[in-house]
């Protein structure tokens, strides 16, 4: 060896700990986030490869077509028939593709808007800062659900409609979260630094503003994803969901269901329990990475 | 304290005016048009006209919107297209129904949820600890209706033990001073009654309760926790003082700061949960009231619902602001 491979090899050893790679030991040290990633992670499987788990289409009628006692679970059908006959676990493997679909599109949509109105606003100041967060406020003092369903009543039912309803009412989280967080960087050392040796303002913000205010955000996104999930479930169970009987979405299956209680108890409670464990999934992750950022715990 | 408030009063107006704006231009972004969205698919194009012409259509839209606010600031909120009934006199028959389950449910969520995240918080990293924040991270992950629907399974059609739906029994009769069930039999003093309308309020309580309970839980825990690392606790604990003292006076009231701010916030979250919960229990409030609204297209009831909804939102917030500025003298200089 070398005296210069040795050397190497020590500076190697001697690598600075960054805030990323310290969050992310964090993070592989926090058991709940780990159980949460697990979660969300066969939730995707399930959903990738529904045709291959479901025993049956999701609108297939397997059984009896009987909507006053529709049969319970068995080794046949593990989670029992529904209404119309169907293999109610099979809709529930089909319905976990659409839960992720709807958490993913409504708060990728929430968050490309908010992100622009919140840089907007945080880079800008002045009026159009006041303009974009008054009309931020708003939105926020309308509480989601509600501001969704006056949405859907005005975009028509559907489940684009009901994805853009839901997104919208996230967008002022993220414009807010983004703003506070150019307001705060805007003054600091690094920025400063770079704007003084001439660096243009959209650089500015892209390269070096944007990526570290993102750690919030990504974490506001996982969360936002679980309740995107639970309201798209309200809206669907308050009847303004697809209008297609046969749509295999928890909410509206568990809404389906909802008067039959006493006799299929079992429509209600699978469908609603894929809901509970697919948004705890989403929220141990959240919580998890939002533990991990904390500057406060880096050691 | 008093130039806080005042600031703090005057920046609800904006928002209050863009509100009345966003509900305003509600209606009329409804596909077919105000009239047709307040007549309903059974309207005569007589009706129509007659419609239009109250509403003032013809006339430049600033015209609409003013006559609309002098409408709103004098309590008239339009009337519903289904029932014909004011929709005021709609709203101060539900709203009560609506407000004593909201109250029950904060109740619930404030009397079990603060002493759990103060023991969790005395435990720190304890198993009654961990177990809260399990619990709570559960609670939170529930969707208010599916926990309505299990509730109700399990106490009511498998135990038998409480009412499935309403606020009343049907057979009994009640005078209805205020609307609040409760207090309507506290008032005829019919004990009787009392008991069945506080079985009734129990499950959706509970239903409605569970997550405001989880977050009042969390944000007590860490509070407290907070609190506890504070310079003034460690000199009251070194000077000797009673440490039951030090957790009254010292930790609780000093922790209870968020918990106030964020028992008012859960507010929104608490009406919107009501709409859910109503349902499923066929409680008599705003939220059925609204939900109805939707089914049969009386927009004009959604119109009126929302803009009250937002409104007591605004200004429960305010009262949260104010309050906080009260109790915490630092917020005022700032």
């Amino acid at each position: 060896m070398s005296v210069a491979e040795a050397e190497a090899k020590e500076l190697r050893l001697e690598q600075p700990s960054s805030l990323g790679r310290d969050a992310l030991e964090r993070f592989r040290h926090n058991k709940a986030a780990l159980v949460g990633v697990a979660v969300i992670l066969l939730l995707v499987l399930v959903a990738i490869f529904a045709p291959l788990i479901a025993p049956y289409g999701p609108r297939q009628q397997v059984g009896a077509l009987d909507s006053s006692d529709p049969e319970g679970p068995s080794s046949e059908h593990l989670m029992g028939l529904d209404e119309q006959g169907r293999d109610e676990f099979s809709r529930v493997v089909y319905g976990a593709r659409l839960s992720l679909l709807v958490g993913l599109v409504s708060v990728t949509f929430g968050l490309t808007f908010g992100l622009i109105l919140g840089a907007l606003a945080g880079y800008f100041g002045g009026w159009i800062d006041t303009a974009i967060m008054r009309v931020m406020d708003i939105m926020l003092s309308i509480p989601g659900l509600l501001l969704a369903i006056g949405l859907v009543t005005l975009l028509g039912r559907g489940l684009i409609q009901i994805m853009c309803a839901v997104g919208i009412t996230t967008i002022p989280i993220f414009a807010r979260l983004l703003r506070g967080a150019i307001l705060a960087q805007r003054e600091s050392d690094y920025v400063l630094a770079a704007r003084s040796v001439g660096v243009p303002g959209g650089r500015l913000l892209m390269i070096h503003i944007l990526p570290n205010a993102l750690a919030p955000v990504i974490v506001q996104a996982t969360l936002a994803m679980a309740t995107a999930i639970i309201d798209v479930a309200g809206l669907s169970f308050l009847g303004l969901g697809p209008a297609d009987p046969g749509f295999p979405e928890w909410g509206k299956m568990l809404a389906d269901n909802a008067s039959r209680l006493e006799r299929a108890a079992h429509l209600v409670i699978f469908p609603g329990a894929a809901v509970v464990i697919s948004v705890l999934g989403l929220n141990l992750i959240g919580d998890g990475l939002r533990e991990s950022i904390d500057p406060k715990l880096r050691s | 304290m008093l130039n806080y408030a005042l600031r703090r009063v005057i920046l609800t107006i904006p928002i209050l005016l863009g509100l009345s704006i966003i509900v305003f231009a509600f209606v009329r972004a409804l596909p077919g048009g105000p009239a047709i969205a307040l007549l309903g698919e059974r309207g005569t194009e007589e009706q129509e006209e007659q419609i239009e012409e109250e509403l003032g259509l013809d006339q430049p839209v600033y015209v609409q919107y003013g006559r609309y606010m002098s409408n709103v600031l004098s309590g008239d909120l339009g009337t519903s297209t289904r029932t014909r009934q004011p929709i005021v006199e709609e709203l101060k028959l539900k709203f009560p129904a609506t407000f004593e389950l909201s109250i029950a449910a904060m109740f619930f969520a404030i009397l079990i949820g603060v002493p759990l995240g103060f023991v969790a918080a005395k435990r720190y990293q304890g198993v009654l600890d961990n177990t809260s924040l399990v619990l709570s991270l559960i609670g939170i992950s529930f969707p208010v209706f599916f926990l309505a629907l299990l509730l109700k399974y399990i106490f009511s059609i498998k135990m038998g033990l409480l009412p499935t739906i309403g606020r009343l029994d049907i057979t009994r009769s009640l005078e209805h001073p205020t609307n609040f069930y409760v207090l309507d039999s506290i008032i005829a003093g019919d004990t009787a009654a009392l008991g069945d309308s506080l079985r009734h309020l129990v499950l959706p309580a509970v239903a409605l309760g569970t997550i405001p309970l989880a977050i009042v839980a969390r944000i007590t825990r860490a509070a407290v926790l907070d609190v506890t690392s504070e310079d003034y606790v460690r000199t009251a604990r070194a000077k000797g003082l009673d440490p039951r003292v030090i957790d009254r006076r010292h930790v609780l009231k000093n922790a209870l700061l968020p918990v106030i701010t964020i028992i008012g916030l859960q507010t929104g979250l608490l009406l919107t949960g009501a709409i859910l919960t109503e349902t499923v229990f066929a409680w008599p409030g705003v939220g059925s009231w609204m939900l109805e609204a939707i089914r049969f297209r009386d927009y004009a009831v959604l119109q009126g619902g929302i803009l009250f909804f937002a409104v007591l939102i605004v200004f429960v917030n305010l009262l949260v602001d104010l309050s906080y500025a009260f109790l915490n003298p630092r917020i005022r200089y700032q």
